[in-house]
């Protein structure tokens, strides 16, 4: 969330509920405001009018017991009732904020402090403590009660602050900042700041409401201010003057609508601000449910491989992003063939769509992600044509997934043996208990786990564990087809290799074929047969390991390969400039151009066709078959080899749109 | 967890500490003495009736002390508060506060827990469909009524019920706890006749309830179900149903469970509203009463009780949480 540059009124954040809750706060203070002046505020006054009158044309909605106009009372108790909620609240909030400052910024024994005292208010029950006190005063004033409704709720607002602060200062920005030598107060109040200013907003609107309620159900219990017409005491007259008994509908029910009508505004508010405070929370869209963006076909016809070999044919593929600004293709008309036995492996910097590409082999593709064209044949059988049904009984039993985020992809209040027995149970139906524990056992087995991992819940689990069970997973119903989206990004070096061996080893054993994901080009051509490279959401290039390697057609693959470090030679590390280019904002011509050495005005132009040069073989640049023919790449580019060093892996800044 | 508990333990013995300590406090900070107050209209009152003035003056000065030094008087109050002997009622004596409490008690406990089940059932399993993007369409429309009338303070329901159902129709009664003339018994006319008398106050509440748990879980279930656990779920060919009650529910449960929880342990506060609207015999009630009598020690004595349970109830929910949810089972 960086500080906004746009105009306000453009902010894609800025929500229905947002408009609607401000504007029925508005409207409630220009009622308070205006109201009065349509009628006569001394008809508010105690005897005023005759008492006990329905609603008529002289007394728009009647009268009370003690002789006032109600809509005239009703119109002038708004304006009091939301000055004390605006005394609660700020004062809760300016208690919050400098609380949550300290406590975020000195940590220490300051926090430690802070946090125990907000502890032990939260823990109070706020109506129950006010009861007391406000009992205890000879009059109460509601000023008074407003200031100890604000000492007594600003726990929540400090919190919020107080996490907030620490997590902008992990940020890399608050990092750069500091790193630029600015003073820790500077970057307070420069980088801090804005973002806190909805945070603020909120928890101002939530001591409002907080504030507003207490002291109404203070005045409701009779601890309230008898000269100070609010609505709450509105309510508490009608109460003693049994207004709902006697009928008197006209009397308790307008007070009713006003508080209803304030706090729905409130709440509308701070809902409508939970988008700026969380602008990545889920949100609930209607969608298909098939993450297609046409209804699969209910006829499932079987096409005929072209390749007898083939137990996985994608064509054409095309997946876009809906996103406020429009369509985004994240996968763009890629096409390829897996033999059976195969292993395929599939490189692409982040947000080159790689993993896009996985979930919607798998047809796992959600929203905003949407399957738009193409044909994913799992022997001849398209997946995309299939009914739910059809394709629930093929994942994992002949397609399986090894997901990105094995951390995240187990149930966490579920021990790993039932997670597995359900997957089995669910193809299988059921079995004997004996039977599933067995299957449980040598799928654990098989990935190098000991059996008792199947009692463990997963967060008693390392990475790599846990990495190794959702491999037993998708092993344990022996698929033709795994689809490994890079099973070992989040684990160390050695672990990699390991699991990674281990995964060979298995694929070998079932003879299955493997899709391979990963933008680590050195692990992932030592476990590949072929490679395919992925770039903006295209394939550019694709051939045998060795081929491509020795004889890299596209100048990106080449770059790829000049950037690993070799074991036998030394050589300067060689690194590639830019950065993945966005795809909501992708080049023209040939997406790779501007960080292409060999660029020229056909590259900037025209966008480059996939061509075959030999038997599985395929590139798309403009300078094959000339490529051989040009100097080569490595002595044009000049760049430093602090850069060129990190390169390879460096995570570009800007959000990649590739699914979590 | 062993370390967890004792901190824990540790915390709520501060937080009742520092809580009774402002109750004892915030009378002598405050200026005036509302009880003296009280007590010398009440004499004044009493002169010409026959009442025992003297053996008010006797209790109060016995309570409060104040000829006695300040480190006395706290003393004294803590000794009180830990027997829970809130002194007598000023209104009513020569009746006890406890005795008081003790009655209303079970009245509170028994219409509110029927109405925080019912409407902690109805709002989870509404706020799960609500969650899942395969339940029906129509389901989505209830959304912003659920919003209306959980925005809106749920005693003002009470206000139109009664109107509705005891003014208008006629057909439930307007307030109060059973028929006066009924004679207690366990029979089956005793209980429909509580049941009469509990309908609206508690309709009032599950109203409200089933709004604001509806919602919490729907958002919880918007989160879980963008999980990764989810998705592999899904790879892995279970069902959509099995997804959505073992990986969905399952997971958005725990913090719907940990609510409950606290919502039990506020049960004696969260109704003080409601049941002064309808003049339900509970402990909203009584305070009320006591406010509009100016009864002091009864106003303490709930309190402190309501203080008590609320704090209890919020370190068994934290001591128990690990039972319920394994990831933090072994304790940090």
């Amino acid at each position: 969330m960086a500080p906004l540059k746009r105009s306000w009124f453009k902010d894609p954040r800025i929500n229905p509920s947002l408009i609607f809750g401000a504007a029925l706060l508005v409207f409630m203070i220009l009622a308070g405001t205006f109201g009065p002046m349509l009628s006569n505020e001394k008809l508010a006054r105690v005897g005023a009018v005759e008492p006990n009158l329905p609603p008529g044309a002289k007394n728009l909605l009647g009268t009370d017991s003690q002789g006032r106009d109600v809509f005239t009372t009703t119109v002038m108790a708004i304006p009091p009732t939301l000055r004390v909620g605006a005394i609660a609240g700020i004062i809760s909030v300016v208690i919050g904020l400098a609380l949550g400052l300290i406590a975020g910024f000195f940590g220490g024994w300051a926090d430690w402090l802070i946090r125990t005292f907000s502890d032990v208010l939260m823990a109070i029950p706020a109506l129950a403590f006010m009861i007391l006190v406000v009992a205890r005063m000879n009059r109460p004033n509601i000023v008074s009660v407003a200031i100890i409704v604000g000492f007594l709720t600003w726990s929540g607002t400090a919190r919020g602050i107080r996490s907030m602060v620490l997590s902008i200062r992990e940020r890399s920005y608050t990092a750069v900042a500091r790193a630029n030598g600015e003073s820790e107060l500077e970057v307070l109040f420069r980088e801090v700041m804005p973002n806190l200013l909805p945070l603020m907003l909120a928890s101002f609107i939530g001591a409002v409401t907080m504030g507003i309620y207490t002291i109404m159900a203070l005045e409701v219990l009779g601890l309230g201010n008898n000269v100070i017409p609010t609505l709450g005491m509105m309510i508490f007259w009608s109460q003693r003057f049994s207004a709902v008994l006697r009928g008197m509908w006209w009397w308790w029910s307008p007070p009713i609508v006003a508080i209803a009508l304030i706090f729905i505004g409130l709440y509308l508010l701070s809902s409508g601000l939970d988008r700026f405070i969380n602008p990545n929370i889920p949100h609930m869209r209607r969608r298909s449910r098939h993450g297609l963006a046409v209804e699969p076909a209910s006829a499932n016809t079987i096409v005929p491989p072209t390749d007898p070999q083939a137990v996985l044919q994608v064509k054409n593929l095309r997946v876009v992003y809906d996103t406020p600004n429009g369509q985004v293709k994240a996968v763009d008309d890629v096409s390829f063939t897996l033999s059976s036995g195969e292993r395929m492996g599939l490189i692409g910097e982040s947000g080159s769509g790689k993993t896009t590409m996985a979930t919607a082999v798998m047809r796992l593709s959600r929203p905003p992600a949407r399957i738009v064209a193409g044909q994913i044949l799992l022997n001849g059988q398209d997946l995309l044509a299939m009914s739910d049904a059809e394709l629930r009984k093929l994942r994992l039993k002949e397609i399986a997934l090894m997901p990105q985020a094995a951390m995240n992809s187990l149930n966490p209040v579920v021990r790993v043996g039932p997670q597995i027995k359900d997957a089995i149970v669910a193809h299988l139906g059921r079995l004997s208990p004996k039977e599933l524990d067995d299957r449980v056992v040598t799928a654990l087995t098989k990935v190098g786990l000991r059996p008792e991992v199947a009692k463990r819940f997963p967060h008693q689990l390392s990475g790599g564990m846990k990495q190794r069970v959702a491999m037993a997973i998708a092993i344990v119903l022996s698929p033709k087809v795994i689809i490994a989206d890079e099973p070992t990004s989040a684990l160390d070096v050695v672990v990699q290799q390991q699991v990674m061996e281990t995964l060979g080893a298995l694929q070998r054993e079932l003879g299955a074929a493997a899709l391979l994901i990963g933008h680590d080009m050195g692990l992932i051509a030592q476990f590949s047969d072929s490679i395919g490279v992925l770039y903006a959401g295209k394939l550019v290039e694709r051939g045998n390991v060795q081929d491509v390697l020795q004889n890299p057609f596209h100048p990106y693959t080449r770059m790829l390969i000049d950037s690993l470090p070799g074991l036998e030679e030394k050589k300067d590390l060689v690194g590639i400039p830019g950065l993945t280019p966005s795809l909501t904002d992708l080049p023209s011509g040939c997406a790779f151009h501007p960080r292409c050495p060999l660029a020229h005005d056909r590259c900037r132009n025209e966008r480059p066709i996939l061509q075959s040069p030999s038997q599985g073989r395929q590139v798309a640049c403009h300078l094959y078959p000339t490529h051989s023919q040009l100097p080569p790449i490595i002595e044009s580019d000049g760049l430093t080899p602090a850069v060129a060093a990190t390169a390879p892996t460096v995570r570009p800044a800007p959000a990649p749109k590739e699914a979590a | 967890m062993l370390r967890y508990i004792i901190q824990r333990i540790l915390q709520y013995l501060l937080i009742i500490f520092i809580a009774n300590s402002l109750t004892f406090l915030l009378p002598r900070i405050i200026p005036g003495d509302p009880i003296q107050e009280a007590l010398q209209v009440k004499a004044a009152a009493a002169g010409r009736q026959n009442v025992d003035i003297q053996a008010w003056v006797a209790t109060y000065n016995e309570k409060f002390g104040f000829n006695q030094p300040i480190w006395k008087q706290y003393f004294n109050f803590w000794r009180d508060m830990l027997r829970f002997d809130f002194g007598y009622s000023l209104f009513d004596y020569p009746a006890t506060v406890m005795s008081k409490i003790s009655a209303a008690i079970p009245w509170t406990i028994g219409f509110m827990s029927v109405a925080i089940v019912i409407a902690f059932v109805v709002g989870t399993v509404l706020g799960a469909l609500l969650g899942w993007p395969n339940s029906p369409r129509f389901l989505q429309g209830l959304i912003p009524v659920l919003m209306v009338i959980s925005a809106i303070p749920f005693y003002l329901f009470g206000l139109a019920l009664i109107y509705v159902f005891g003014v208008e129709l006629r057909i439930l009664p307007t307030g109060g706890g059973a028929d006066p003339t009924l004679i207690m018994r366990w029979d089956l006319k005793t209980l429909g006749n509580l049941i009469q008398h509990a309908i609206l106050p508690a309709l009032a509440l599950v109203l409200y309830g089933i709004g604001s748990w509806a919602l919490g879980m729907r958002a919880t279930m918007v989160t879980v179900l963008g999980e990764d656990y989810i998705t592999f779920a899904q790879a892995k060919g279970l069902t959509d149903r099995e997804v959505f009650t073992r990986y969905g529910v399952r997971n958005a449960l725990l913090p719907q469970v940990t609510g409950l929880a606290i919502s039990f342990g506020l049960i004696l506060g969260s109704g003080v509203l409601i049941e002064s609207i309808f003049n339900y015999p509970g402990i909203g009630s009584l305070i009320f009463a006591a406010i509009n009598s100016k009864d002091y020690f009864v106003i303490n004595g709930t309190v402190a009780i309501m203080i008590f349970t609320a704090s209890t109830a919020l370190l068994v929910v934290d001591i128990i949480y690990p039972l319920i949810d394994p990831r933090i089972r072994i304790g940090r």
